[in-house]
């Protein structure tokens, strides 16, 4: 065999088989898509129609909010090899926090908001103090968070609950953004991205590296017209809810911070080998440590929404399991537990796919236990279909 | 397998090898808890240089390249590089000065695409964002360059072995580096890959940058290199200009005198132990694809048959199609003393009598484990008295083995990874002495391992042999081979090329009947 034959002879294998690892990942996502819009038409014939109407449309993106928030955290994390079983209870203390701040102490909200995401971002700094400094794995430390975190949540208040809000508090979570500002916002965004679309776009034309700009920018902005039409036509009820365009800010920024920045190829790098990371000079210590941090920080941003969603703090069971549920609609968006792979906007299907389930099943007046089962086996029907594509792409090189 | 590169290779002359040196090192001291890894060494390199660093595992190699490529600090000594002083804190310094190390080990993050790969913690960014068209772009010119026909947007995990290697052979060879190190960069190439890989690294030193390049394949050393330096108990030992030097001499120094020489008594074979008829081997990924075709062979008790290929040509997939454990389709016909049998799993051979030491001594050892652990591994039925574990037994078993190979473990309970990769090997030997395996499947199981313990591993099996087992080796490394087959079979693309027996054996014959000449 000649030395030609052998290089060339192996070269466009491998691009195919790239090529075809590439369409199975692609065939995974619009997969989660499809099982979600199944999910929707079942609930829509099931409930006559209720299911996809505007008004529950919202409700249901407000039932979701929370897991949300709490998901695109678990997704960086899980992607660095890392896991947050604290959140449910550091969401609780958060609230705690919050609701003596601005409840029981009289502190203007300007303040006491800060305060609170303040002391969750500290939570997030001390368990990635233990986790980075010390060497314990995440796995035990935030399961200890979960215990003492619940547990400072109860002794400040003695279990009862605090409930009095100042209104601007309660207002943001159960406010609307009027349907025509909502309007701006929707096509400001999409024109954003479609602009940001463009430039990156062309600048890999010039480059080189793509040959045909408009087939590349149609296949990255049909999606975004989908979903921002979507989004019109919900809107178009009573507008958007602040907190659903809170997810939406903190989901961006997030993706941004994923994919576009050093600092998020450096947690797929952890998260995807260790080794590799570490020779090539990264810090994987500090990177974990202000991956805890990010996560506080959606300790005090989650703590916060869910005190003013339920216009108060509840210490014994304000975010109970919601770490369970975080990690759950990480996984089915797609997030590797073994690590360096995994998506927020994922995450986000995932939840809304979980919270599809409980709206619908509500609706339909499904008793709460067969709710949990239905979730249960959703849960890992999801994760065994992706285990085995992923098996038969990995077998495909 | 790249000895057919060195009668035509041409030795490039150091561009200025009179010109002060890229690196100097003076009196590198480097400890480990008990032990001196590098033991006061002086060395320097110069522009254009091509320096090829050979010793024995343990000998302090890995240690010295690292700490020139700031993998480790806490060293004493001097280093320069251009004449200032250098003493990088991390790896992204010492690139950042122009020193880069491909590990031996290719580590790669699977799921992130060959850009994001060969820019690791390197991305470059616009705004304070992310440049991705730009990392593509360049991504794809230094491919191109080198002449590997990869999309640079693939996920790193869809290329095999040898093309990932090659990426990250890229990657370092594009980072304008003064200094280049190589960490065995050819363990898992191909010979035509090997090749190309030499042609690159002459036309970087035609540039003037060096490069120190780590290897037990002796051929590869004469080929390309332009000084040897043998490295022994974390002292050179021997420093010589290629072209002054034996082949044999440089192994003298590695080994320290010990000569390796294997004499096989002169034993009859018995009775076939292994028989496969019509054995064939399809591609996991596209059953279409022969890896093995139609291939028939047999193994005797009291024999040692080898397997020879290139990669690619069969004769590891053959070896570990009849251990069951290809992940592919296989069919064909498997006789075990006269007796059909169908072994579609590992567990199935194992409980017929079949051992099996792979390739990767990580793929057949738990490192985190004890000796003790590992060798009872495959014998845990047979030492269960009663539903539990009879740890004395298994105890005395493993010391039992632990003599007998004469394993260099302070205890049973050492942990395996500490081993050396010699010894490794050994526990695995004893794994299957212990399961009293009598036909045992070796692929490439001395990769890694140095010369001279691959002397003492070869001893070990020619005492298998003479205990009436039926040993097979899969092998990609003709050097392996030689001189502990009774008979060797030379697969092909998928067949066999023939057969050589032992009085015909030589490392050239076998490479000329693998590679079409």
């Amino acid at each position: 065999m000649s030395e030609q034959e052998t290089v060339a002879g192996k070269a466009p294998g491998a691009a195919m088989g790239a090529g075809h690892l590439a369409r199975l990942s692609a065939l995974r996502d619009y997969m989660l898509i499809g099982i979600l819009a199944a999910i929707w038409l079942f609930f829509s014939i099931a409930t006559d129609g209720i299911f996809l109407t505007p008004r529950n449309l919202v409700l249901l993106a407000l039932q979701t909010s929370i897991v949300s928030l709490a998901a695109i955290s678990a997704v960086l994390l899980i992607v660095t090899r890392n896991f947050d079983l604290s959140v449910g209870s550091a969401v609780a203390l958060v609230g705690v926090v919050l609701a003596v701040l601005a409840g029981s102490l009289d502190v203007s909200p300007l303040i006491a908001v800060p305060a609170a995401i303040l002391a969750g971002m500290l939570m997030g700094a001390w368990q990635g103090y233990w986790v980075t400094k010390v060497g314990v794995s995440s796995f035990i430390v935030t399961l200890a968070g979960m215990l003492y975190f619940r547990g400072f949540s109860m002794i400040a208040t003695n279990g009862a609950t605090i409930a009095s809000l100042p209104r601007p508090i309660t207002k943001f979570a159960t406010g609307f953004l009027p349907p025509i500002p909502s309007a701006v916002i929707i096509l400001g965004a999409l024109l954003a991205y479609g602009a940001l679309r463009w430039f990156e776009l062309e600048r890999a034309r010039q480059l080189g590296v793509i040959a045909n700009l408009q087939s590349a920018l149609m296949r990255a902005l049909a999606p975004a017209v989908i979903a921002a039409a979507a989004a019109l036509l919900i809107a178009s009820w009573q507008g958007i809810p602040y907190l659903v365009l809170l997810v939406a800010v903190c989901a961006i920024g997030a993706e941004v911070v994923m994919r576009r920045t050093r600092y998020g190829a450096q947690l797929y790098a952890i998260g995807g080998n260790p080794e590799a990371a570490r020779l090539s000079g990264i810090d994987i210590k500090r990177a974990i440590f202000w991956n805890f941090v990010i996560a506080g920080f959606f300790y005090g941003v989650t703590g916060v929404v869910l005190t003013a969603r339920v216009g108060g703090a509840v210490a014994g069971s304000a975010g109970l399991f919601l770490e369970l549920d975080a990690i759950a609609a990480a996984v089915i968006g797609g997030t590797a537990l073994s690590g360096g792979r995994g998506r927020v906007l994922g995450a986000l299907v995932g939840a809304l796919l979980m919270g599809s389930l409980n709206n619908g099943m509500s609706l339909m007046n499904v008793a709460p236990f067969y709710q949990d089962t239905a979730r249960g086996v959703v849960l890992l029907l999801a994760v065994a279909l992706d285990h085995l594509g992923r098996r038969s792409s990995r077998s495909a090189r | 397998m790249t000895a057919t590169v060195a009668p035509d290779s041409h030795h490039v002359a150091p561009v200025a090898a009179s010109g002060a040196a890229v690196v100097s090192a003076r009196g590198i001291t480097k400890e480990f808890p008990g032990v001196v890894a590098v033991d006061n060494l002086s060395l320097s390199i110069a522009p254009g240089e091509i320096l090829a660093l050979l010793g024995q595992n343990g000998a302090g190699k890995s240690t010295f390249i690292q700490i020139l490529a700031g993998v480790h600090r806490g060293y004493r000594g001097e280093i320069a590089l251009d004449g200032k002083p250098y003493h990088p804190a991390s790896v992204a310094e010492a690139e950042a000065a122009g020193v880069a190390l491909v590990p031996q080990e290719v580590n790669v993050a699977p799921d992130l695409t060959v850009a994001e790969n060969m820019y690791l913690n390197a991305e470059p960014t616009r705004f304070g964002l992310l440049d991705r068209p730009l990392m593509l772009a360049r991504a794809r010119r230094v491919l191109e360059d080198f002449g590997l026909a990869v999309d640079p947007a693939a996920a790193m995990g869809s290329l095999d072995l040898s093309t990932q290697q090659l990426v990250i052979i890229a990657r370092a060879l594009s980072k304008n580096a003064r200094l280049l190190i190589l960490d065995e960069p050819t363990a898992a190439l191909t010979e035509a890959e090997a090749r190309r890989l030499f042609e690159r690294m002459r036309a970087l030193t035609a540039r003037g940058v060096a490069i120190i390049f780590v290897t037990h394949r002796l051929p590869e050393v004469f080929a390309v290199s332009n000084r040897i330096v043998i490295m022994r108990d974390g002292r050179i030992c021997g420093s010589y200009a290629t072209g002054e030097v034996s082949r044999d001499t440089v192994v003298a120094q590695m080994v320290g005198g010990v000569r390796t020489s294997i004499a096989l008594a002169g034993q009859q074979p018995g009775a076939v132990a292994l028989e496969a008829t019509d054995l064939t081997v399809a591609d996991p990924a596209d059953p279409t694809r022969l890896r093995v075709d139609r291939v028939s062979l047999q193994a005797a008790h009291g024999e040692i048959l080898g397997l020879f290929g290139l990669l690619g040509a069969g004769c590891i997939e053959a070896a570990l199609a009849l251990y069951g454990a290809w992940p592919g389709k296989v069919s064909g016909r498997i006789a075990l003393d006269g007796r059909d049998v169908t072994i579609t799993n590992p567990t199935e051979a194992v409980a017929l009598g079949m051992g099996l030491m792979a390739q990767d001594r990580r793929d057949c050892l738990l490192p985190e484990h004890s000796v003790l652990d590992n060798a009872l591994l495959a014998s845990l039925g047979a030492i269960t008295h009663r539903g539990f574990l009879d740890i004395g037994a298994g105890q005395r078993r493993a010391q039992e083995f632990v003599r007998l190979l004469d394993i260099k473990a302070p205890s049973i309970e050492t942990l395996v990874g500490t081993l050396s990769g010699g010894n490794q090997q050994k526990v695995q030997v004893a794994r299957w002495l212990i399961a009293d395996a009598r036909i045992l499947i070796l692929v490439d199981p001395t990769r890694g391992v140095d010369v001279g313990a691959r002397a003492e591993i070869k001893r070990v099996w020619s005492t298998l042999r003479a205990d009436g087992r039926a040993i097979v080796i899969a092998s990609t490394d003709a050097e392996e081979l030689v001189d502990v087959c009774d008979r060797v079979l030379v697969f092909r693309r998928g067949a066999i090329a023939g057969e050589l027996l032992r009085a015909e054996l030589s490392e050239e014959t076998l490479l000329r009947m693998a590679t079409d000449v």
